[in-house]
């Protein structure tokens, strides 16, 4: 029946107009404002004619004294306001690394590795296949060389061979992107979470680059999936007290020495999602660097839960029954996820969100609080502030929670699990190959904003805005060049292994 | 010495084993089957084996990941091998292109390369090959396994253990080649491998019951030939000049079949040792002239023929033996409806159904350069073989001489071998 669609369909166009003007009149409410008092001026100016405005002119007697007085004060206030504005950081270039071919752990070796490591555990074989299926990881997720032993040979010589394969050619490529020569960074932060040996990494870098002795080196190690942007914020406030520098972030995560060993179930899942990666990434807050730079850091808020004890152990290290040492994930971990986010939202709402949807927020806690508590909460478009999300792609599972809770359109969450897909959950780093894939793309415009979010053990949820500071051509080199026209791809909700 | 032949080998003088998989560099599309032919099922008891050592010169440097990211770009070409077979709802075997890989075996051992060929039985190679049958978990059961062993001074021991059902011993000997062209760099223009027809020409549509290939009890999944005597090998190297030609009227130094003197000579020295009955059937396996295209070249596509003689053998002339060679008759489409009936759920055997003789000497297995040098000594057998007993010939390391491989029951191997050295093949 032709006429019962149209009334909803042209009450859905009603709608959307209705909602656009709201956001439109909210916003630039301001810029309304000032309309009238600029009409009235101007006809207020047009009645008087031009002989009375010389009089009121001539009649407003200038001191000398007042004068200078008054351009004192006026340079005063704005010469303290230009010092202590924050000094703009810039993102200048970043660098994924990307894992060779001969690493690749296709889901049928995975399986194969597992059947023969526990062949005396069928029902933990089982329990793997189950969560590779539904992974969302794809067939070119890479693991490191001493991985694909039966059984894995995880030596300390091992993890270093790795760290320094992923962390050396990540960083080789942003000198090379960048120009920079190691002579001259001024700030280095390492951060890697289960793999701490003596002399750090951040040691190691210096060591390997010939980096300058008065550098200042910060090396994170424990912090888990959102070190990454801990590393960002450390930067930012280094950077905001050293005038005239750069910093140099390395954000990755060691397989190799944290390959669970044992049996026990919920500590076998890191195995099947935890893949190799590395990213690296300049940071500076040199006014010179403001024309190449893709990014302006805007706003970066952390949030910790760790005082809640839930939140605290649901991610946990620990030793198994028999020994082995693995990390333990509690089952409550998305719920604790939704809290945690909750929490930063609630921070980074206020500084986000443009006008219309705060009021609207506003006005819904007003109802909720006042009126009637049973009203459901009003849950900000988040699609207002950003044009981009990069959720870490820890699993399937937090993509679809935080899909679910902005209300997020499948094209937003793309590039999280597209990189989930191609790369596998590379902790920290994993938010850099996200946005990589959005660059790739082509789909970085300059104003565009970003929102970078990152979960952690502890419970942490950590958020980064950023704001692209000119359009960025499509990379020719980088970890998606080769395969990134193979993608959007459909990942089946059950993979058939 | 004769080594016998037992499953899971690589170990004795080889030590510090460790296993991992290499596989192919790109995904393979999901759903990708590969589908075996009636020969190949009819080959899947038997696995083929070779092993190449490589002085210290030449692989000293060689370090594994090297070796390993070489292997890559070989399976790129056949990702097929690096699958796993399954069954079909009939029962059929097929193999599911799920990239899973092949096992890789790295080992040390405590000797030199040096003192490993001066031993005289050449079957300790067979300790360089790691085997392992597929089943009794087709699944996880790789089909091809390679063995890296290093040896005191540098030296490296190459060995492939490849199960037959993927392809012959020439198949194997390409990928051989392959590979050692990635390890040393060249750059390698394969033909893309095509999925057409993976089937031989053959000039004999008539053959309906083949002799050469023996119905065996069923095996289930675990593919290992079923026999009830052990079988021992023994190996070693003969002089055309001084051990082959005085057996044969010389009509023209280079017309003379080197080959079927070799079989004929073993044969009738096997005769006299197996008295009762005499072996007056024989299988001839041979690479197939007209099979020239390296398109597909990993295939069963080597000619299994039959002879059958009417005379006494142990009494009859070489001469004799290697004309009634020459009248073999082909059997591989025999061979090939047998072993496609039933939906593939009968098990044979080939190698050894009946006394066989392989010809591999056509080879030039020495062409195998790393670095641009050939292997110091290769070795070739197969694994499974039935308790008739096999031969293979094959090219040395010098050109006018050839490398024999012998596997027979353990209880005939001491008479057979003095029945060499009455010959003179083998030194007393």
């Amino acid at each position: 029946m032709p006429q019962a669609p149209m009334p909803e369909l042209t009450s859905s166009v009603k709608l959307k107009y209705v909602k656009l003007g709201y956001q439109y009149l909210v916003n630039h409410f301001l810029s309304f404002l000032l309309i009238p008092i600029m009409a009235i001026g101007a006809v207020e100016l047009l009645r008087m004619g031009p002989e009375e405005i010389l009089n009121v002119w001539n009649s407003l007697e200038f001191d000398l004294v007042q004068v200078l007085c008054t351009s004192f004060f006026v340079i005063f206030i704005s010469t303290v306001y230009f010092m202590s504005k924050p000094r703009t950081i810039y993102l200048v270039d970043y660098s994924c690394y990307k894992p060779p071919v001969t690493c690749r752990v296709p889901f049928a070796t995975f399986m194969e590795h597992s059947r023969l490591i526990l062949k005396d555990k069928p029902k933990s074989v089982e329990f793997q296949m189950r969560i590779l299926e539904r992974s969302g990881l794809g067939e070119e997720t890479c693991l490191p060389p001493a991985i694909h032993y039966i059984p894995p040979t995880p030596t300390m010589d091992a993890a270093r061979s790795e760290a320094q394969l992923v962390i050396f050619t990540a960083m080789d490529d942003l000198f090379k992107k960048t120009g920079l020569k190691p002579k001259d960074v001024d700030i280095l932060i390492v951060n890697c979470s289960l793999f701490s040996p003596t002399p750090s990494l951040s040691a190691m870098v210096i060591n390997k680059y010939k980096l300058r002795s008065n550098i200042k080196s910060v090396n994170l190690s424990g912090m888990g999936c959102s070190a990454g942007l801990i590393s960002v914020d450390l930067a930012r406030d280094l950077l905001q007290v050293h005038p005239n520098s750069n910093a140099i972030i390395v954000s990755t995560e060691i397989i190799t020495p944290n390959y669970y060993q044992g049996n026990e179930r919920a500590m076998l899942l890191p195995n099947c999602l935890f893949r190799m990666g590395a990213a690296a990434i300049l940071m500076s807050n040199r006014r010179s660097d403001r024309w190449r730079a893709k990014y302006k850091l805007s706003h970066l808020v952390r949030t910790h839960r760790g005082a809640d004890d839930k939140s605290f152990y649901c991610v946990y290290e620990q030793e198994d029954k028999e020994g082995h040492v693995g990390i333990n994930l509690s089952k409550d971990l998305m719920a604790i996820a939704g809290e945690a986010l909750k929490a930063n939202i609630t921070t980074i709402g206020p500084l986000v969100l443009p006008a219309s949807e705060q009021l609207l927020f506003l006005l819904s806690l007003i109802g909720r609080k006042i009126f009637n508590p049973k009203l459901k909460p009003y849950i900000p478009d988040f699609k207002l502030a950003f044009e981009h999300f990069c959720i870490h792609a820890g699993g399937r599972a937090v993509i679809d929670e935080l899909q679910k809770n902005l209300q997020l359109s499948g094209e937003h969450v793309e590039a999280s699990r597209m990189t989930l897909h191609r790369f596998g959950n590379t902790s920290s780093s994993s938010l850099w190959y996200e946005l990589s894939y959005i660059e790739s793309k082509g789909r970085m415009r300059r104003g565009d904003r970003v929102w970078q979010i990152a979960f952690g053990s502890g419970f942490k949820c950590n958020s980064a805005v950023w704001k692209c500071n000119r359009t960025i051509k499509t990379p020719k080199d980088g970890p998606w060049s080769d395969c990134i026209d193979r993608y959007p791809v459909f990942i089946p909700e059950v993979v058939k292994l | 010495m004769g080594r016998s032949q037992e499953q899971g080998q690589g170990q004795g003088p080889i030590h510090s084993i460790r296993l991992s998989t290499v596989g192919a560099a790109r995904p393979t599309e999901t759903g990708t089957t590969h589908e075996p032919t009636g020969l190949d099922l009819a080959m899947k008891l038997h696995y083929l084996k070779a092993a190449y050592i490589y002085s210290p010169e030449t692989a000293r440097d060689l370090t594994v990941r090297h070796m390993k990211d070489s292997m890559f770009m070989l399976f790129d070409q056949i990702a097929w091998t690096t699958g796993r077979f399954s069954r079909r709802d009939s029962g059929r075997p097929y193999i599911k292109c799920n990239d899973s890989g092949t096992r890789f075996v790295e080992g040390q051992c405590n000797l030199t390369v040096e003192e490993w060929l001066s031993q005289p039985d050449r079957s300790v190679d067979e300790f360089l090959v790691y085997h392992q049958p597929i089943g009794p978990e087709l699944a996880i059961s790789p089909l091809i396994y390679v063995q890296l062993t290093r040896f005191k001074c540098g030296g490296l021991g190459l060995g492939l253990s490849w199960a037959n059902i993927i392809g012959d011993s020439f198949s194997l000997f390409y990928a051989f080649n392959f590979w050692t062209k990635a390890i040393t760099g060249e750059t390698i223009h394969a033909p893309p491998p095509s999925r057409g027809d993976r089937r031989f020409q053959s000039p004999n549509p008539t053959v309906k019951d083949p002799v050469s290939v023996k119905q065996v009890d069923p095996v289930g999944d675990l593919w290992v030939t079923p026999n009830n005597k052990k079988m021992a090998t023994y190996c070693f190297n003969l002089s055309v000049a001084d051990q082959i030609s005085p057996h044969f009227p010389v009509n023209g130094i280079n017309s003379i079949p080197v080959f079927e003197i070799i079989a004929g000579i073993i044969w009738k020295c096997v005769a006299k040792v197996r008295a009762e009955p005499e072996p007056v059937t024989v299988t001839i396996i041979k690479k197939d002239p007209n099979d020239l295209k390296p398109n597909n070249a990993i295939r069963n596509s080597q000619v299994i023929s039959s002879v059958q003689v009417d005379f006494p053998v142990a009494e009859a002339t070489v001469e004799e033996l290697v004309r009634s060679m020459g009248e073999a008759k082909d059997e591989r489409f025999g061979i090939e409806e047998i072993g496609g009936s039933c939906d593939g759920n009968l098990d044979f055997v080939v190698y050894g159904a009946k006394l066989t003789f392989v010809d591999l000497s056509g080879e030039d297995l020495y062409e195998a350069r790393v670095m641009g040098k050939s292997p110091d000594s290769v070795y070739c057998n197969v694994e499974g073989v039935g308790e008739e007993g096999l031969v293979v010939v094959y090219a040395a390391a010098k050109s006018e001489e050839r490398g024999v491989t012998v596997t027979l029951p353990e209880g005939e191997m001491e008479m057979v071998k003095l029945e060499f050295k009455k010959c003179g093949l083998i030194a007393p």
